[in-house]
């Protein structure tokens, strides 16, 4: 039985070569794929090197400051950047479309900004290529042109009659006519696969991380899903169309609504049921939030009057100047813990609403498999939303703690007495800046990156189970002339 | 005798069913694109409108708070430019999902503020948005293949040809005449859709509107010429449908996404980086400094400022405090030069390249139209740096020599609007689409040449 199918594959696998169009376009897209993975790993170095060489800077920088007052540092901030995902090469996700630099100061959350996107003229929503969108897009369509007419050809000229005399079972026809089409494909996958681990060890300098490798295994592993299953979708298409005419029009009618039409108009449709607020809107709702549960500016907001109080009771003072700590730091340590905690259940809010909105497009992946595996991609070489938004927070929680070190370092060591209009003014050594640690980002680790990708994964073993269903049992509805 | 052919062909055309899901899918998705286009910029001039508000309340809230400090007023108080869409933005929505369309600017350094973005879902942005402009330029070819791909090769492949030809000796003339029918219902599918459009968007019929007509026109009439072209080879359906979408895929996906990565590459922007470091250097190391190294490249950027008394004995004081800001952007000045002209560069570059693609072409020339490109983004950057200086000039004496806030007009300033200048022309796209279309057509013929003799 086995031997038959690999019988069929074999010769499938050799007919598709024999035809001189197939090779050129095999040996194009290989090529292609191979400029596409080069280009991007030397981008990936250059941005990744840009940035890697102004966070070095800005940590120099930091350092160098002279003695001052904490305050004034935390004005003056840290600058983080994003860094990217040595595996972030291979797919770019929403990588130029995300900013890259974000400036973190006391009192104030700021946006990331600087990405590529907003560089390019309109060019960019023709999309950027690179190996994940070669192999998502342009290899189901290789696919589809292999095999359009893998079993119409056969009915058509009446070697499919003969083949079935012959003891061949539809099922191991199926079967092997799909197999023959995914060889073609391993046969440009498994070289660009094995690029892939070249480039991507040299970006981690040879130190390559069991994360990282994992990740890579399960990007081999979903793409090969993802080639199966076209292939099998076209083999049924070709099996079940009247004539080769016909599969090819419906399989490139598919290709058309599934990859270009559908992802925009699920997005659509996703921000249109589930409406965002706009920076405005989101900054209003924060103020006015901040302006209902304390005001540190408000000198009678009934919050720090309440503060102020305990304080100089608990002391036994008569005034704030004569606690044994400085005041003021202590007041804007308690505005920056308010108006930190609003600010994050408001972004918190917004990124949920950016996740409702999102949904609509990974739950489409059960009818469209593109959908579910670029999500899968994205996620696993962690050029998706979710380490974006997670970005946000490890920069949100370091900005955080930053000016609450520095208004740390106010309470302890900065005097309660203001000095006079005419006065130095107050500063401790530059020595307590090195206490502040660099800004650096954690990728999420693998177990995370899956338990969020659940519905996606759900959705391609769907697929991969519906077709192998299909492969099996399908041939009874099937038709020999 | 003619007409009578044609009247045939047209009934022959909307007989098969297939014709008619064409046209239903351009002008479904056609529609759907105006509706989403349109709401995605009612969208941002409601934001818009509400700015123009929340700017007021704003700015009488920060009053009642900072009031008595006027320095500490302008600290906080943020002034407003809007980039208005035009009525054509909902047609072509561009770049205007990237690029922020309101910036509000206090009187602080502007580089540190000018590049904020908006909040977007970077997924949206990734996926695109629907408008009408991506229908013309992604589906309007696709159909057009649909029509027109298998004129000739089903004529042979049923047999009909070689009888036609035996019967006459015009028998290409069918094959034209079914071509001319099929060129006259895109047309008109697209003329409907841009009347559509003129109606649901409010766009004025000027010159405007006629350019991108001409503009579609013409880029439909490429695609029917390259259509054409594969006709004119004599091959089978197969082999013509394949050969066509893969050129599609080329056209619309492979070399633009090609371009972008090799865009990115040779011109990489990391002076927007060194930009923000050197205006947050230039602004906080002069805090450790002697007054004079702020002051003295402050009055000479300002002569005019120099008649307001510096009190220099002030440990601090917001006539510092404000050069100080100012500084942070002076010293930025090179950085944010060298953002210009590498964007210059690109769209330079980008210009000469898409001269030889009918799709890049048609949609940067769509934008361009639509006031949704880069260039209009610039311009309202830069319209913002004009008014963000216009305020400094105006509320600098007030603040160094600390007049009562209500002295000022500040009450008076509310949320501007940025109306584009120019009205854009696309004589260069219309013309590197006509020339292309011309290329195809020789090459058309030059296959007929063959074939008929």
């Amino acid at each position: 039985m086995s031997g038959r199918i690999s019988t069929i594959a074999k010769q499938t696998f050799k007919a598709a070569f024999n035809n001189k169009a197939t090779l050129a376009l095999t040996l194009l897209l290989g090529l292609s794929l191979c400029l596409a993975t080069y280009v991007g790993w030397q981008n990936f170095k250059m941005q990744n090197n840009q940035r890697l060489h102004y966070k070095a800077m800005v940590r120099a920088q930091w350092l160098a400051k002279p003695d001052k007052h904490p305050h004034r540092m935390a004005h003056y901030g840290y600058l983080a950047f994003r860094e990217k995902h040595e595996l972030s090469f291979f797919d770019f996700g929403i990588e130029s479309f995300a900013g890259v630099s974000i400036f973190l100061e006391a009192h104030k959350q700021n946006t990331v900004n600087f990405s590529e996107a907003g560089f390019t003229n309109g060019m960019l929503s023709f999309g950027e290529i690179s190996v994940a969108m070669v192999l998502q897009l342009l290899v189901p369509l290789l696919i589809f042109f292999l095999g359009y007419n893998s079993i119409s050809a056969e009915r058509e000229s009446g070697t499919l009659k003969i083949l079935l005399c012959q003891d061949v079972s539809w099922r191991q026809l199926l079967w092997g006519k799909t197999m023959g089409i995914i060889g073609v494909c391993l046969s440009i996958f498994i070289p660009l696969i094995l690029l892939t681990i070249l480039l991507w060890a040299s970006l981690s300098h040879w130190q390559i991380s069991m994360d990282s490798a994992l990740r890579l295994l399960l990007l081999v592993l979903t793409y090969a899903i993802y080639f199966f299953i076209m292939s099998a979708v076209t083999v049924l298409v070709s099996a079940f169309a009247r004539s080769s005419k016909s599969a090819l029009i419906t399989l490139l009618a598919f290709w058309i609504f599934f990859m270009v039409i559908m992802p925009r108009i699920t997005q659509a449709v996703g921000v249109k049921i589930h409406p965002s607020p706009s920076k405005i809107e989101f900054a209003d709702a924060i103020a006015t939030e901040v302006h209902q549960q304390g005001d540190s500016h408000d000198p009678n907001d009934p919050h720090y009057a309440a503060i102020k109080d305990s304080l100089l009771k608990a002391y036994a003072v008569d005034d704030v100047k004569k606690l044994p700590f400085n005041y003021g730091g202590y007041i804007m340590a308690e505005g920056e813990k308010i108006t930190s905690k609003i600010y994050s259940s408001h972004q918190n809010e917004l990124n949920k609403i950016f996740k409702k909105q999102n949904s609509m497009t990974t739950i489409t992946g059960f009818l469209n498999p593109y959908l579910s595996l670029k999500n899968i991609s994205m996620a696993l070489t962690a050029s998706d939303f979710n380490t974006y938004v997670d970005f946000q927070h490890q920069a949100e929680a370091y900005r955080y703690q930053l000016a609450q070190k520095m208004n740390k370092l106010q309470i302890e060591k900065i005097s309660n007495i203001k000095p006079g209009d005419e006065e130095k003014p107050l500063a401790i050594s530059k020595s307590n800046w090195a206490e502040q640690p660099d800004f650096n980002y954690h990728f999420k680790t693998l177990d995370t990156v899956l338990s969020d990708e659940l519905l996606a994964l759900s959705a391609l073993t769907f697929w991969l189970l519906v077709t192998v269903i299909l492969l099996q049992y399908s041939t009874k509805w099937l038709k020999t002339i | 005798m003619k007409k009578n052919r044609y009247q045939l062909e047209f009934k022959l055309f909307f007989r098969s069913s297939s014709s008619w899901i064409g046209i239903f899918v351009l002008l479904i998705t056609g529609f759907a694109g105006l509706y989403f286009g349109k709401t995605f910029i009612a969208r941002q001039e409601a934001v818009i409108e509400k700015a123009a508000i929340l700017q007021k309340k704003n700015t009488l809230k920060n009053i009642e708070h900072f009031g008595d400090d006027i320095g500490l007023l302008f600290f906080h108080n943020k002034f407003t430019l809007a980039n208005a869409p035009d009525n054509w933005a909902a047609f072509a929505n561009g770049q205007r999902d990237i690029n922020p369309y309101l910036i509000s600017v206090t009187m602080l350094g502007l580089e540190g503020q000018l590049y904020d973005t908006d909040i977007n879902n970077p997924v949206s942005l990734l996926l695109g948005n629907m408008d009408l402009s991506f229908v013309f330029i992604f589906l309007f070819p696709l159909v057009i293949t649909a029509f027109t791909y298998n004129l000739l090769s089903e004529q042979k492949e049923s047999g009909i040809w070689s009888l036609l030809r035996a019967q006459t000796n015009q028998s290409f003339q069918v094959i034209w005449q079914k071509f001319l029918v099929r060129v006259a219902v895109i047309f008109s599918v697209a003329l409907l859709l841009l009347l559509a459009a003129m109606f649901y968007l409010a766009l004025p019929q000027d010159v405007t509107f006629l350019s991108v007509t001409v503009l579609i026109l013409l880029y439909l009439s490429f695609w029917f010429a390259v259509s054409f072209f594969f006709i004119s080879l004599g091959k089978s359906s197969n082999f013509n449908a394949s050969a066509l979408i893969a050129v599609w895929v080329l056209l619309c996906i492979v070399i633009p996404a090609s371009f972008n990565l090799f865009l990115t590459r040779k011109y990489p922007v990391p002076e927007a980086l060194q930009n923000v470091i050197n205006q947050r250097e230039g602004y906080h190391e002069k805090w450790d400094m002697a007054k004079d190294v702020t002051m003295k490249p402050f009055f000479k950027h300002y002569p005019q400022l120099k008649k307001y008394p510096f009190p220099e004995k002030k440990t601090f004081s917001w006539y510092w405090y404000y050069a100080m800001q100012q500084m942070g952007d002076d010293q930025a000045f090179a950085s944010r030069l060298a953002i210009e002209k590498k964007l210059a560069s690109r769209q330079d570059f980008t210009d000469i390249f898409a001269f030889f693609l009918p799709t890049i072409q048609t949609q940067l020339g769509l934008n361009k139209m639509a006031g949704s490109d880069l260039a209009t983004h610039l311009e309202f950057q830069q319209a913002v740096r004009k008014y963000h200086e216009q305020i400094r000039l105006h509320f600098y004496p007030a603040i160094f020599l600390n007049r009562d806030v209500n002295d000022t007009d500040i009450k008076d300033y509310k949320l501007e609007k940025y109306n584009r200048q120019q009205i854009p022309h696309v004589w260069i796209n219309m013309l590197s689409v006509s020339l292309l279309t011309m290329v195809m057509i020789g090459a058309t013929a030059l296959n007929l040449k063959r074939f008929n003799s």
